[in-house]
């Protein structure tokens, strides 16, 4: 099944003829009753036999066999099969090679329907075969692949039969509960951004007013304010939702995707400091002079709704990629959930200052210096990962990695440090030699050609597997000279065609492995050949010893001349492995 | 090589003529395969490479391949992968992929997908199929009500699906049409190599 990929692959041809089918058959697998092939007899006693023939690589399952006469299914008593137990496919019972069983009582003439199916190890499953037994002549006939849409009768739903939604709005409400705590937060985030958290304050007081009321009239008043901005947002949501199935793909486009990238890459500098982005004064003046100073319920929504339009230049960018997440999920009310949740989160601290006054939020101070650089590296990973669908993996890698480094740089790992430093600043230095480091390794691992920031060093150890089951692995243009080492002592040669790729290779190096076999390997002379890279010298070595892919396994005399029947192909057996090697005296 | 011969010979349009069969007169082209307005898609929609999966919910094969597709598919960036359920192999199988193309009504074909790909075994029941769609979110009173109002429209879709397979000679599931390439069964560099191999037959073509 794992066989070179080349041998997996049939080429379509692109000809407008008959031809088609036949060529592209030379290398799809054979149709199913060339695989399994029914012929029938009778015993001396009378009785029905049937018997299956299975092409090597195949097998049938036990399960399926099927009889029907007249349209009357038969009770069948298949043999038991070898058991295969398959963690994809769970225990079924098949037959490899042969089956037959028998079938007493049934008439002399007529016409017995049989049913059977199966699949083949090189990972095809066939549809189930059928086949008409003359019960007089013996003969057997295949029948047209019954279509199973015919068969298709209503299929109504059992679970809703009764359009109860219950069911289906939990699950969606399962999903949901996700979506808005996280949002919360995010907006929760963004009201602690420079030029929104000023902001709190001042329109606190705008909205209680100067009198200073109960604080269930400040709750109630900012609520309102929050509650109408999150609408706001929430209506934004909706509609980027619900319009988000036309909108997908523009934002695929390089055009679009390298925009944003430029844009958060502009504001990252802003959070570093290099521009200044605020709220315009115009408009900070605007509001602190509006009307509705001591304000009213709805006053106080009205701002709000409208404040949600003009809250800030800095919060655009998260709010953009809100509605990116709005727009991807093609989902109108999940959008607009989205972004009401995360209005809430902006609103929070508002709620919270217009209750209890201003004093109970942190000061503006040092600490959003420090928010603004943890933003600023935000906005740069959105950035990368913005540019990475763009570029080939092992460059999206290496951006990750100057990332890493410029969170180093910003997390102090550079800096120098003496004794006076307090712990925190020494925490925060190894925080950031360690992102450093994984920089330095994602630059090391794009440089190798990897592309995962979870194994960017795969490649190397790839090249670590120098054996298999203490079996040193031969590159292909040696294999002659190592052959000739080997077959020295006049004895078969046991030959391994292994690769890195071969997951099925992988197993049976545990087989290898296991002591009964490990033993007789270990007096046996033998080579591994290595054909993870496909080269000329792999192509040729493989054409020579006409091996289709990894795994392969088989043995040479002395001179160099494949004994025959000593190929196996595929996953090893221990017990077949001992038995050959037995065979040659191992 | 005898197979770049092939190729080399082999002209841009395809006209695939069905073989033998009760649908003699039905003509079927590459551009019905890879361009049916009705199927799902996933990947990037503006990929550079058609990926064609022909597959069923109760083929272990195809359940096994699956993440890997996903993956290499998710990994490239640049494949338009058309999914096509062809239920071949068992009466739940129809059940499945009627389900999942209900789903598609509702925008949530490849959520229906993943959650019928992800029962192992190869004979899952309709109840099961119905249950992990109902746990994988999907609208169900909305399911059933397209269920019923599509079926038509539904069946009218698988039935192509079949004369597809049929007219490409596939034999069983999986099979996957990959640029100019078909394959069954791959594992994740299987599906990386069978892609880029596709993506050079293809320039070798366009020349």
């Amino acid at each position: 099944m794992f066989s070179s990929i080349k041998a997996r692959l049939a080429l379509l041809l692109l000809l407008p003829l008959v031809l088609f089918p036949s060529v592209a058959l030379a290398e799809t697998p054979p149709p199913a009753d060339k695989v399994f092939v029914l012929a029938a007899g009778r015993n001396n006693d009378g009785a029905l036999r049937l018997s299956w023939t299975v092409a090597p690589g195949a097998y049938l399952y036990r399960d399926s066999l099927k009889a029907a006469l007249a349209g009357r299914d038969l009770a069948l008593a298949p043999p038991p099969g070898e058991t295969k137990d398959d963690p994809n496919f769970g225990p079924v019972e098949v037959y490899h090679g042969a089956v037959a069983l028998t079938l007493a009582g049934l008439p002399a003439s007529g016409a017995l329907d049989v049913t059977y199916q199966g699949c083949a190890e090189s990972g095809i499953c066939y549809p189930p075969v059928h086949s008409r037994v003359d019960l007089a002549a013996l003969t057997v006939a295949p029948q047209p692949r019954a279509s199973l849409l015919a068969d298709a009768s209503p299929a109504p739903l059992t679970s809703v039969s009764t359009p109860s939604a219950a069911p289906a709005d939990a699950a969606l409400a399962g999903s949901l509960l996700a979506v808005i705590p996280t949002f919360i937060g995010f907006g929760l985030l963004l009201a602690f951004t420079p030029c929104v958290f000023p902001m709190i304050p001042i329109l606190s007081g705008l909205l209680v007013g100067a009198g200073r009321p109960s604080a269930a009239r400040g709750f109630a008043l900012s609520s309102a304010y929050v509650l109408a901005m999150a609408s706001a947002y929430g209506l934004a949501g909706l509609v980027a939702g619900w319009s988000g199935a036309n909108l997908q793909v523009l934002l695929q486009t390089p055009l679009v995707l390298g925009l944003a990238a430029a844009v958060f890459v502009a504001l990252a500098l802003a959070m570093f400091g290099l521009f200044e982005l605020a709220l315009p004064s115009f408009i900070v003046t605007r509001i602190a002079s509006l009307p509705v100073r001591g304000g009213t319920l709805g006053g106080a929504a009205l701002i709000g709704f409208g404040s949600a339009l003009v809250i800030g230049p800095c919060v655009t960018p998260p709010l953009a990629a809100a509605m990116l997440y709005a727009i991807d999920t093609g989902d109108a009310a999940r959008g607009g959930v989205a972004l009401f949740a995360l209005g809430l989160g902006m609103g929070l601290p508002l709620v919270l200052a217009g209750t209890f006054g201003a004093r109970l939020l942190p000061k503006a101070g040092p600490w959003l210096a420090g928010f603004r650089r943890v933003f600023g590296l935000i906005f740069l990973g959105i950035a990368a990962m913005l540019a990475g669908r763009l570029l080939p993996p092992p460059a999206g890698l290496a951006l990750w990695g100057v990332w890493a480094m410029i969170a180093a740089a910003f997390l102090g790992a550079f800096d120098r440090m003496d004794r006076t430093n307090p712990w925190n600043a020494r925490l925060t230095k190894a925080a950031g030699l360690s992102a450093a480091f994984y920089g330095a390794i994602l630059m090391v691992g794009a440089a190798g050609g990897a592309g995962d920031p979870l194994r960017p060093l795969a490649f190397l150890a790839g090249r670590a597997a120098t054996e298999i089951a203490g079996l040193p692995l031969t590159p292909p243009a040696d294999f002659d000279r190592v052959f000739a080492t080997e077959a020295s002592a006049g004895k078969p040669v046991l030959v391994l065609f292994t690769a890195d790729w071969c997951t099925v290779c992988k197993s049976n190096e545990k087989i290898l492995a296991e002591p009964a076999v490990s033993a007789r390997l270990a007096r046996t002379a033998r080579i591994a050949v290595d054909i993870t890279d496909e080269t000329a010298d792999a192509e040729a070595l493989m054409t020579r010893f006409r091996v289709v892919g990894p795994p392969a396994l088989f043995l040479l005399d002395a001179d160099g001349r494949e004994i025959p029947g000593s190929r196996l192909i595929g996953a090893l057996d221990a017990a077949d492995l001992t038995a050959r090697l037995a065979a040659i005296g191992a | 090589m005898q197979r770049r011969t092939f190729l080399a010979s082999a002209t841009a349009t395809l006209v695939l003529a069905l073989g033998a069969g009760p649908a003699l007169a039905a003509k079927v082209t590459l551009d019905d395969v890879l361009h049916d307005p009705a199927a799902p898609e996933g990947g990037n929609p503006k990929g550079d490479l058609t990926l064609v999966a022909f597959s069923d919910y109760n083929c272990p094969f195809c359940k096994k391949a699956e993440p890997d597709l996903d993956r290499a598919v998710r990994d490239d960036g640049n494949i338009r992968l058309v999914y096509k359920d062809w239920p071949i192999l068992t009466q739940a199988s129809v059940y499945g992929a009627r389900m999942a193309l209900a789903a598609h009504y509702q925008g949530a074909y490849e959520r229906a997908r993943h959650a019928l790909m992800s029962i192992t075994g190869r004979g899952v029941s309709q109840d099961d199929m119905e249950k992990a769609i109902a746990a994988a979110g999907i609208d169900m009173p909305r399911l059933a009500a397209d269920l019923e109002a599509r079926k038509q429209d539904i069946t009218a879709l698988l039935a192509r699906n079949m004369d597809q397979a049929d007219a490409l000679g596939l034999q069983g599931t999986p099979a996957y049409l990959i640029g100019p390439l078909l394959a069954s069964t791959l594992d994740y560099n299987g599906f990386r190599e069978a892609i880029a191999e596709a993506r050079r037959k293809q320039a070798g073509d366009a020349k």
